[in-house]
Order: C-alpha cells, then sequence, then structure tokens
C-alpha cells in the first residue's frame, strides 16, 4: 500500500488533463490505420448486402458462425467494464477508480460494435426492425417465449444504461476539463457537463442517482450474459442445451473482459503517461479477477463434461468426443490451453508485476475466449443429431474481413475517446484520496 | 434583496469545509451554497440534506418498466394468440424476463431523468458565486446575509480555515 503514491487534487487534474491536449502525428496515423480497416470491412458489408449471404461461409447446417461469435464475443467483453464500475462501486472496492473509466468506456463501445453483428449477420438487413418486437399487424407475431426476443430486450437495455452510467460518471469530469480549457474545447466540454458546477444540490441528486443505476446495472449485467447463453442453452442441440450456461458465461464474460483491460490499459497508461495513477497495483488487482475468472471457466468445462459424461446420452456424448478429438478438436485445445493454463501463470506475483507477461496472458486470454464462443457456436452446430447433416464450416474472406474490421471500430472508438474526454475519473481519484491518506495514516500507526 | 451580500470561503480542505458549514449553522445563518470537486457526505451531512428525491423515482420507473413488460408481453400475445412449442398462450416464465429488463431500462431512464429535472440540469449560466477553483481542488462555501452579519459570517470562515473569504455583493 505504502508504494501507491499520493498526488493532490491538482496533481490529479494536471495528469489527466495532460491526455486531453491535441495528440500528435502518431496518434492520427493509428487512427486513420483503424479507420481503413473499418472502411474495408464495411466494403465487404456492401458487397454481402448486395450478393446476399452466399459471399459467407454460412451454409446448412452451419447458419450461425463467426458473425454469432463476434456477438458473444463483444458481449462478454462489455460485461468487466460494468462488474468494475457498479458492482465493484458497491462493494466499495477502492482500486477501481482508476481504472472504470477506461472499463467503463470499453462497456460502451464493445456493446456498440456487438449490436452491429446481429444486424450484419442478417440476409436483408432492410428488414431489420422485424427484430424489434413490437405488437404489430403483419402476423409477423413476435413470440416473446424466445430467448432471440430476449436477447433483443437485454442487450438494447444494456447498451442503453452502460451509456447513461458512463455519461453519468463523466460529468463532474467534463466539468473540471471545461474550468481548464479555452476554444473550442471549453463549448464542447461545457456541452458535455451540462453546466455542471458541484453544488450541493446537484452533488446530492448525483450520489442518489450514481448509486442507484449501479445498483440497477449490476443485476442487469448478470442477466444480459444469461440471456446470450439462453440463445444457445434454450435450443435442443447437443453442445448447447446446458443448464449450466447462464453462470458459465457470465463467468466467462468477466474474465474476457477484464482480459481485454489489461490489453488496452498496460499500453495506453504507458502512452498518455498515466504511470502515477494507474499504478501496479491496480494492474495487479486486475489480473487477480483474471485469475480468479480463468478458474471459474476452467470448472466449468470440467463440469460441462462431467455433466455429458455422467448423462450417457449418446447424442451429447457424440457431440463432445468431436468437440475434443473432431474436425474442430485443435481449436478446443488451443482455447483450453490459452483460458485454462496460461492464466495460471497469474498466481507467481513475479508474473503479476510484470507488465510484459501479463500483456502477453492478456492476449492468449481474448484469443481463448473468442475461441471458446467459435468451439460452442460452429463446433456443435457442425455434428447435428443426423450425420448426413452434418458439415464444416469454413470462414469466407468477407467474415475475416468484417471480424478484423469490428475490432478496428472498438479500437478507433477508443482511441478517439481517450483523447477527448478523461479516461481516468478525476473525481473518484481524489474523492479516493481521503481514503488512501486514512490507509496510510492506519499503516504507519501500526508499524509504530 | 439588493442589499444582501454574499460572502464566499474558498477552503483547500473537505474537514475545514464541514467546520465552516457548521460554525455558520450554529450561528443561525441560513443554508450556506457550497461548491466541491468530490461528492462529499460530511458536506452533505452537515447541511442536514435529506436523501434524493431521485430514489422514489427509480422505484417507480421501476415499477412502470415492470408492468409495462408484463402488459407488453401478454397484452401482444392474447391479441394475435399463436401456439408455439405447445406452450400457454400466457407463459410468464419468459415473460419475467422481459419484465426485469424493462424494469432495469426505466428505472435507469427514471433517475438520470430525475437527476436533470431536480439537479436542474442542463443549465446555461453559471451559479452565483461559482469559481472554476470548485471543479479542481477548492471548496467554495456561499452564505447569503445581511449586510450587518456579515462581518460574523467572514470571520466564522476564517476560523474554519477558508484560505481567503471575498464578498459579492447582489
Amino acid at each position: 500500500m505504502a508504494a501507491v503514491p499520493q498526488p493532490d487534487f491538482r496533481e490529479i487534474d494536471r495528469q489527466v488533463m495532460r491526455t486531453l491536449e491535441w495528440p500528435g502525428w502518431k496518434y492520427w496515423l493509428w487512427v486513420a490505420a483503424l479507420f481503413l480497416i473499418v472502411v474495408w470491412g464495411a466494403a465487404c458489408w456492401t458487397r454481402q448486402i448486395y450478393e446476399g449471404l452466399g459471399v459467407t461461409g454460412l451454409r446448412q447446417p452451419n447458419m450461425w458462425a463467426v458473425y454469432i461469435t463476434n456477438f458473444v464475443f463483444w458481449v462478454g467483453i462489455a460485461h468487466s467494464g460494468t462488474l468494475i464500475s457498479a458492482i465493484l462501486f458497491l462493494f466499495r472496492s477502492r482500486w477501481r477508480t482508476a481504472v472504470y473509466r477506461l472499463a467503463e468506456t470499453m462497456t460502451a463501445f464493445a456493446v456498440i460494435t456487438a449490436g452491429l453483428f446481429p444486424l450484419i449477420h442478417l440476409g436483408r438487413v432492410w428488414f431489420f426492425y422485424w427484430l424489434l418486437p413490437y405488437p404489430n399487424q403483419r402476423w409477423l407475431q413476435p413470440d416473446f417465449r424466445s430467448p432471440l426476443v430476449w436477447d433483443a430486450f437485454a442487450v438494447s437495455t444494456y447498451l442503453t444504461v452502460s451509456i447513461l452510467f458512463l455519461f453519468m460518471g463523466l460529468i463532474p469530469d467534463v466539468a473540471t476539463a471545461r474550468d481548464e480549457s479555452a476554444g473550442w474545447r471549453k463549448v464542447f466540454y461545457s456541452i458535455v457537463s451540462l453546466g455542471w458546477q458541484g453544488s450541493e444540490e446537484q452533488w446530492r441528486h448525483f450520489a442518489g442517482v450514481y448509486l442507484l443505476l449501479a445498483g440497477l446495472a449490476t443485476p442487469l449485467v448478470i442477466s444480459v450474459h444469461s440471456v446470450v447463453s439462453w440463445d444457445f442453452a434454450m435450443a435442443q442441440l447437443p453442445g448447447w442445451h446446458s443448464t449450466i450456461f447462464a453462470p458459465y458465461f457470465v463467468a466467462g464474460a468477466i474474465f474476457s473482459g477484464c482480459a481485454l483491460v489489461l490489453t488496452l490499459i498496460i499500453p495506453i497508461r504507458r502512452m498518455l503517461e498515466l504511470e502515477e495513477l494507474i499504478t501496479p497495483w491496480h494492474i495487479d488487482n486486475l489480473a487477480r479477477i483474471v485469475l480468479f475468472t480463468s478458474l471459474i471457466v476452467t470448472y466449468s468445462y470440467a463440469c460441462e463434461s462431467f455433466m455429458v459424461w455422467y448423462a450417457k446420452d449418446p447424442f451429447e456424448t457424440a457431440t463432445f468426443q468431436m468437440r475434443y478429438f473432431g474436425h474442430y478438436g485443435y481449436l478446443f485445445w488451443i482455447m483450453v490451453f490459452c483460458n485454462c493454463v496460461v492464466p495460471l501463470t497469474i498466481f507467481s506475483p513475479r508474473v503479476r508485476r510484470n507488465l510484459k507477461a501479463l500483456w502477453v496472458v492478456s492476449i492468449f486470454v481474448n484469443i481463448g475466449m473468442w475461441l471458446e464462443r467459435f468451439v460452442i457456436i460452429a463446433g456443435s452446430l457442425a455434428t447435428n443429431f443426423v450425420p448426413s447433416q452434418w458439415g464444416f464450416f469454413v470462414p469466407s474472406v468477407t467474415e475475416i474481413s468484417i471480424t478484423a474490421a469490428s475490432f478496428a471500430w472498438f479500437l478507433m472508438l477508443f482511441s478517439l475517446f481517450t483523447r477527448f474526454l478523461p479516461i481516468v475519473s478525476m473525481t473518484e481519484l481524489k474523492e479516493g484520496l481521503r481514503w488512501l491518506r486514512q490507509a496510510l495514516r492506519k499503516e504507519s500507526a501500526e508499524a509504530a | 434583496m439588493s442589499d444582501w451580500v454574499q460572502i464566499i470561503g474558498v477552503f483547500a480542505d473537505e474537514e475545514e469545509c464541514v467546520a465552516g458549514i457548521e460554525s455558520l449553522q450554529r450561528a443561525g445563518y441560513a443554508r450556506p451554497r457550497v461548491f466541491a470537486p468530490i461528492p462529499s457526505e460530511k458536506i452533505l451531512e452537515a447541511l442536514q440534506m435529506r436523501k434524493s428525491p431521485v430514489r422514489a423515482l427509480v422505484l417507480a420507473g421501476g415499477i412502470t418498466g415492470a408492468l409495462s413488460g408484463f402488459a407488453l408481453t401478454i397484452g401482444t400475445s392474447l391479441t394475435w394468440p399463436h401456439v408455439a412449442g405447445g406452450k400457454p398462450i400466457i407463459s410468464l416464465p419468459p415473460y419475467i424476463i422481459i419484465a426485469f429488463e424493462l424494469m432495469i431500462l426505466f428505472g435507469a431512464l427514471a433517475g438520470v431523468a430525475g437527476f436533470l429535472i431536480f439537479g436542474r440540469l442542463p443549465r446555461l449560466e453559471s451559479l452565483r458565486g461559482y469559481s472554476p477553483r470548485f471543479s479542481d481542488d477548492r471548496f467554495g462555501v456561499m452564505v447569503t446575509c445581511a449586510p450587518e452579519q456579515s462581518g460574523r459570517a467572514e470571520m466564522l470562515l476564517k476560523d474554519a480555515g477558508a484560505q481567503e473569504v471575498h464578498r459579492e455583493t447582489a
């Protein structure tokens, strides 16, 4: 604890405001490169809309593959942001203050990215509004018993609430930025801050609503990935039809999300010179969450296999045998290596304190968690009940391009945010100083 | 109000700011306006402020959302009855999921709306007594009083530890 530096209010503002200075050419080159990839992805999607889904690798029986994998992956990524910003807020976990804004921003952009995939996956995207469940006279009969309809409600609620939560937290910070900037930035920050001035009345309502939003976001985040898992678990397909999917998916979501926070935060704290605010202590705590959720995910894999073995259902058994040793078997073992074996290195304090090593571990987890969704989705569909229906999915250039573009799109939005809005919460860091001082005082008293 | 004056004390420390508020309250001044860079329960307690009414609004929003969820699902199913998978027309368990999501959505929207309404945001003009320092590292306590009481208010704020005290006339 004593190793944590303690800047004062002024210093916190100065360090965070420095990240909002006009970025150099390298930054714009990076954004431009990402933008080009997004344009390429958009071009591929345009072609897909024009030509039809035939340009993808989607064939019977694999009508869900890379796009749905991406959807589940990005929704999952979002979850760690809400965990850090809402659940840890309710638990009064102090280390969250330095990293929560970054995680929350990631949440908002990840859900936006995820929300694109149900659209991209449509053959006739101009009829996307048929997905929206509303009473209608055209006999489309929205079926509220369908998990896909639950998903539309869950994901759109999640998108709205996470953007509101992000925005609420930004208001006092943007007011600080407004008071310290000039020119067009002052105008921009004045609009975003809504004229916030931190009076007692404003803080009273802010504190009330922030706590309640955290309280609402907590069950929401658990419900959202549970609902996403039911997209699969409610079907009768072997490999999908499982009662442990909800907790298994929620843990996996937090696992992958915290890993992506690590992937982003390790380079960002260095590039934006935030080393004093985002310390190795914060990163150590994030790594512990990754390790903990990795163990839950490992347990879920084992439990899933045990249930199949114990139930002795011939179709389930065959599906799982093929999952381990079949066509996609190698992907399964890469996944186990990435998600179950590599994170175990975090047990070692040397790895936890070595940022480069942690960054590499986080990349493994990102790959592993993407593969997990692919193995579950495409792997289970490939080998259905009837062997005559079997078929193996091979992604097309369109799907690979759009997947790459989704990463570029996410990173582009995220990069733009980091240089124009405060990526570290000044207000919460200032608020945390009081606690930090108390903790240090207590520690020195105990030492004496 | 033209002969009222505003005395503003600028504090560097939260505890001193609380002490200043408390001594003003004890001396019988009207409740001061306080600007703070951080949310502070101590300041709100010193000002004897009640909890925000947004809580009630969130509750109302949540209840409305849950009821709307049931109304939408049950109403649609009854208007266009369609048996799927041999399930009853009104299948409550899945409808609970939709009611739950709408409860959270409406609760959150009501909360943020309440914050904007009660907090009177967005606002175009600055609050009286505000200074950009109050979003940075300073706490401001502004008390409005009659000119003859202003000297004592200044003294109380200085005694509590205000770094500077100045007055604004309305």
